[in-house]
């Protein structure tokens, strides 16, 4: 077994080159292998003293968010609570206090859960990943990221460095709601990500849902935008409600059965397009959504 | 006087080491020379061992010791004396432990097992209750009319049966203007302790000792003298801090198997299991049942009558659950006034993992099913559920279920402080309801000794055969002697945990700890008194009659000066007849129950100390989704005068947070083969601290002579009885009938609400 502690990113894409994994918070990683899911990579280099990994930049174009930030990070900086709140929801919602201090949005985003939390939200803002190795940098857009259930098209010796979104226009909100059984420790047996652009009259002008673990990889509802465009919120929830419940391909497991998921992504749905209207007009709603308005019950 | 007041703040004595990190657990003790033990299980539910080979395994580098049942005495073991330390012949459950191996470590323990050679013959997999019970079905023990006397009642796949009949309940029902009957389904769930087992070793000449997270290290050490063929002064069992318990700790586990591997490997030997052992392996699971229950009452809401049958998952073995049905014959009949009952309970025996004492063994989940039937009896007479049981519940001077005529009681107080602590009868929203439930549970009186000692400088030791198993209990030992010789709690020391120091105690089980060794612990405070106030009297020339001891110091009743201090006292006793006390008084009588005829009778009908309680829970529903938020639990207990308020009041919490759990997320899924789905936290979802509501706490501190010190009784398992029950009747004022399924899960809440829109 192998161990490098990776002191610039040309180290790590060196290491990565020479077969080894990368290893940021490990939340994934130490886990799955505690588990018996997986063992532990013969060869791993941690990333996480990378500091230029850690960086956060906002400007008029939109927002890069380095791998290593944290999920706590996430939910409470300001830029991305206020302007991409989405993503800060799903971040509030990882785990438990100890997992949102450690796991990385890049683990997150390469881990590839079906379940994951920050991908939805990721999707309908429309991030792109910025991949690098020894031989290049390219960008990925997230529909053509993930392939399968913790698969990727990123190649072995690739290393997400960033995660980057455009900025949103005027009248825009975005909301990430969950389903939920518990209110820690949790993970999504279902849930919805939507982003709402609104014109003046409060009509939708542009919007788009993406939806957790209700098919191999986070899935985004076809022609969303379009299919609410003109409608006022309450009258584009339920129609976005029934697509996502038509697009779902859930399975039954423990969690949940086939239909109950299929059910409860609609409802799901109809509340992040619900949340993302009335943030897009203006509302404060707290981070993150399940919290604030009560979904799933909660308080 | 309250022993304890709130303004006097009680530091547990294990509190520090706890909160700190530097308490000491099974897994922290390493010894020279210590080797790794793994067990193999059987992986399959069912099956004969055909061959069974640990020859290679032997030979791996690194492995000192491999066992199996050929290598330990042939023994059974078990409330009937069903099992074997290790599988013989054939293997009943997956977590059957076939062979064990102790290595260098824990690679090469694994190598030794992966070398071991076992084929079996598969055998049919008995799961389903019904079937197991019905004629022709494959039977679990083929032969268990071998295996031994035993005292239950015992027929094919039926473990062990219990019946109670009073009265008569045909006539009864047939006089009834209503007949209601119910059927519910509890999953069998876990104990769950944060702590999985661990069990450590070392053999010295033909001495063993060994430290293990056991709440009952006396029933261990008997467990490992009878399986070993050792006398008791050969083994002794100690335990360390303990990492919590919940019943599923107790019993005897694993110390057999570790004692056997280091007497065979001649080197100390630790065994700590994973989380996914600690779900499939133990004989202590909270047992999956069926409740079918009919009941006859009038339009005045009289109950008349009561049929009951019931059927429990024991499992592949009976551990110590023989007297399940029983107790659960009585939680299926609850604290009501009915006088024609008829009730038939079978432990019937599984391929599943054994069942056995988790917190309250069979109470949650019969009394979740007798709740919700009883909200449904109020609903066929339109009297409101509190009412209904202010109505039929039993009171002081009254006759509960099985003729036992009940002393001064707080059930009807606990009914009213309930319901009043949430405000019942408030204006709610539409989405929100609140719901009531009683529960009881009996106390358990039983032998159990103590050692006090003072020394010279004042101050004093206790030696206890009491086991701590994080409630607190033995922690609240010191209050209690020092009450008797007017010192205070931190002037005593705890020696705890150690069967070769202290006398004999049944251990963290039943409650029991304060009940029990709180008794012994007076008996043995108060001799010392006795010495006390005769060195006193000598000293301030009055008659011993006269003395009292009071913060710290002897004088005569009445007048405060002169005074001689306790410390002084005792450095005098400590060059002579020095301040010794012992105590393990007679254990408290079990009432009689009158007029029940019962079969299969583990003297549980009449019950010593009853504890009563009243839960009422508010809850929202997320009528969409089906998912259930407690907002709020206001709890009632009668569990006589309350000794430790701090500690008690944490055993409601925890009890009401486990029950939450029960009601709404935890329950264990099998496969048709038998096979646990959700061994493992992620999918066997416990509540967690943000999941908790407020909880509001009313005891009803009623003085119970002849139980506890003090007129106290037990608390620890009584606040785990009524809160799932609770639950569901509000989730039934929501949708409009019960969820018949525990856990009621949000997607079986959601179910039910489909059914009920299809029909």
């Amino acid at each position: 077994m192998s161990f490098i502690i990776a002191g610039s990113i040309n180290e790590a894409l060196a290491a990565l080159a020479a077969g080894a994994r990368p290893i940021a918070g490990g939340t994934d990683l130490v886990v799955g292998a505690r588990q018996g899911k997986a063992h532990l990579p013969p060869s791993l280099v941690a990333i996480d003293r990378l500091d230029e990994l850690d960086h956060i930049e906002s400007g008029e174009h939109g927002i890069r968010i380095g791998a290593m930030v944290t999920h706590s990070r996430l939910m409470t900086e300001p830029t991305i609570v206020s302007g991409y709140s989405a993503l800060a929801d799903a971040a509030a919602l990882v785990g438990s206090p100890s997992t949102r201090n450690i796991g990385t949005l890049g683990g997150n985003i390469m881990n590839a859960s079906p379940a994951m939390d920050t991908g939805a939200p990721l999707m309908v803002l429309g991030a792109v990943v910025q991949l690098r190795s020894t031989a290049g940098s390219r960008a990925v857009e997230l529909s053509d990221l993930w392939t399968g259930p913790g698969q990727t098209s990123a190649t072995a010796d690739e290393l997400c460095v960033a995660i980057e979104i455009p900025s949103c226009p005027a009248r825009s909100g975005s909301a990430y709601v969950r389903l939920e059984y518990r209110r820690a420790m949790e993970i999504a047996v279902v849930g919805a990500a939507a982003s709402v652009t609104l014109a003046d009259d409060g009509t939708i002008v542009d919007g788009a849902v993406a939806l957790t673990a209700v098919a191999p990889t986070i899935i985004e509802v076809d022609n969303a935008g379009t299919s609410m465009t003109g409608l006022l919120p309450d009258a584009a929830a339920p129609v976005i409600a029934s697509a996502a419940s038509d697009v779902a391909r859930p399975i039954s497991d423990l969690r949940g059965s086939e239909s109950y998921r299929r059910h409860t992504v609609g409802v799901m749905a109809a509340r992040a397009v619900d949340a993302a209207a009335r943030r897009a007009a203006g509302e404060e709603i707290g981070v993150p959504v399940n919290r604030a308005i009560g979904v799933g019950a909660s308080l | 006087m309250p022993l304890l007041t709130e303004s006097k703040r009680f530091i547990r004595p294990d509190g520090p080491d706890k909160v700190t990190g530097s308490g000491r657990y099974v897994a922290d003790i390493t010894l020279t020379g210590m080797l790794t033990a793994k067990f193999l299980y059987a992986g399959i539910s069912h099956a004969r061992i055909t061959r069974l080979d640990v020859s290679a395994a032997r030979q791996v580098p690194g492995v000192f010791a491999v066992l199996t049942q050929e290598d330990v005495p042939d023994r059974r073991f078990g409330s009937v004396a069903d099992r074997t330390l290790f599988a013989k012949d054939v293997v009943r459950f997956e977590g059957e432990v076939v062979a064990a191996v102790a290595a260098i470590d824990a690679d090469a323990a694994q190598k030794a097992l992966d070398a071991v050679v076992v084929e079996y013959e598969p055998l049919p997999v008995v799961t389903d209750l019904e079937a197991a019970i019905a004629d022709g079905s494959p039977l679990v023990h083929e032969g268990w009319a071998d295996y031994g006397p035993t005292s239950v009642e015992r027929d094919g796949n039926v473990a062990s049966f219990t019946s109670m009949a009073r009265g008569d309940v045909e006539k009864g029902l047939a006089e009834a203007d209503h007949v209601i009957s119910s059927r519910y389904v509890a999953d069998a769930s876990h104990a769950a302790p944060i702590e999985p087992r661990g069990v450590l070793a070392q053999w010295e000449g033909d001495r063993v000792t060994i430290w293990s997270s056991t709440q009952v290290p006396f029933l261990a050490r008997d467990g490992v003298c009878e399986t070993l063929d050792l006398p008791t002064n050969r083994v002794r069992i100690i335990v360390p801090h303990m990492g919590g318990g919940f019943g599923g700790k107790c019993g005897f586990h694993y110390e057999a198997h570790i004692a056997a591997l280091a007497r065979a490997a001649r080197r100390p030997v630790r065994l700590v299991f994973s989380r996914h052992e600690e779900f499939i392996a133990p004989d202590r699971r909270r047992e999956g049942m069926i409740i079918e229950i009919t009941t006859g009452l009038k339009n005045d809401g009289t109950l008349i009558a009561r049929r009951a049958r019931v059927l429990l998952d024991c499992g592949a073995y009976s551990a110590d659950s023989s007297f399940f049905p029983h107790m659960a014959a009585m939680h299926t009949l609850g604290p009501y006034k009915i006088d024609n009952i008829g009730v038939e309970v079978s432990s019937v025996y599984t391929n599943h993992q054994p069942s056995g004492s988790v917190r309250a063994p069979t109470a949650p989940q019969a009394c979740w099913a007798l709740e919700s039937h009883t909200d449904e009896l109020a609903a066929a007479v339109d009297i409101d559920p509190v009412v209904f049981r202010q109505q039929n519940c039993v009171d002081t001077g009254e006759t509960g279920v099985a003729g036992q005529v009940y002393d001064e009681i707080g059930l009807q107080e606990c009914i009213r402080e309930a319901a009043a602590g949430i405000d019942y009868g408030q204006d709610l929203e539409d989405d929100e309801a609140i719901g009531v439930a009683v529960g009881w549970w009996p106390s358990f009186p039983g032998a159990s000794g103590a050692y006090v000692k003072i020394d010279s400088d004042g101050k004093g030791v206790i030696t206890t055969g009491a086991q701590e198993c994080g409630t607190g209990s033995v922690m609240t030992l010191p209050i209690l002697a020092a009450a008797e010789l007017g010192m205070e709690p931190e002037d005593f020391e705890l020696v705890y945990q150690d069967t070769s120091a202290a006398p004999y105690d049944e251990g963290a089980t039943g409650s029991q700890t304060i009940l029990n060794n709180g008794r012994a612990i007076v008996e043995a405070a108060q001799q010392i008194a006795v010495q006390l106030k005769n060195l006193a009297a000598e000293k301030l020339e009055a008659s011993p009659a006269d003395i009292i001891l009071v913060d710290g110091k002897a004088h005569v009743a009445g007048s405060p000066e002169p005074a001689v201090p306790i410390a002084r006292l005792a450095r005098t006793a400590a060059g002579g007849e020095m301040l010794l006390g012992k105590g393990s008084g007679t254990p408290p009588e079990y009432p009689s129950a009158v007029g029940v005829s019962c079969v299969g009778d583990s003297g549980l009908s009449g019950w010593a100390g009853p504890q009563f309680s009243c839960h009422a829970v508010k809850i929202r529903l997320d009528r969409e989704t089906g998912v259930v938020r407690i907002l709020g639990v206001s709890t009632a207990h009668d569990s006589g005068v309350i000794i430790n308020p701090i500690g008690a009041s944490g055993q409601v919490e925890g009890g009401v947070m486990m029950g939450i759990g029960q009601a709404l997320t935890e329950g264990t899924v099998y496969s048709e083969d038998g096979a646990q789905e959700n061994p493992a936290f992620l999918d066997y979802k416990l509540q967690t601290i943000a999941d908790a509501p407020p909880i509001s706490i009313h005891f009803a501190e009623i003085h119970t002579p002849g139980m506890g010190p003090h007129g106290s009784k037990p608390i620890a398992e009584a606040p785990n009885v009524a809160t799932a029950a609770a639950i569901s009747n509000a989730i039934a004022k929501l949708i409009g009938r019960p969820v018949p399924h525990l856990p009621m899960t949000a997607p079986r809440v959601w179910g039910t609400m489909q059914r009920r829109g299809e029909a």
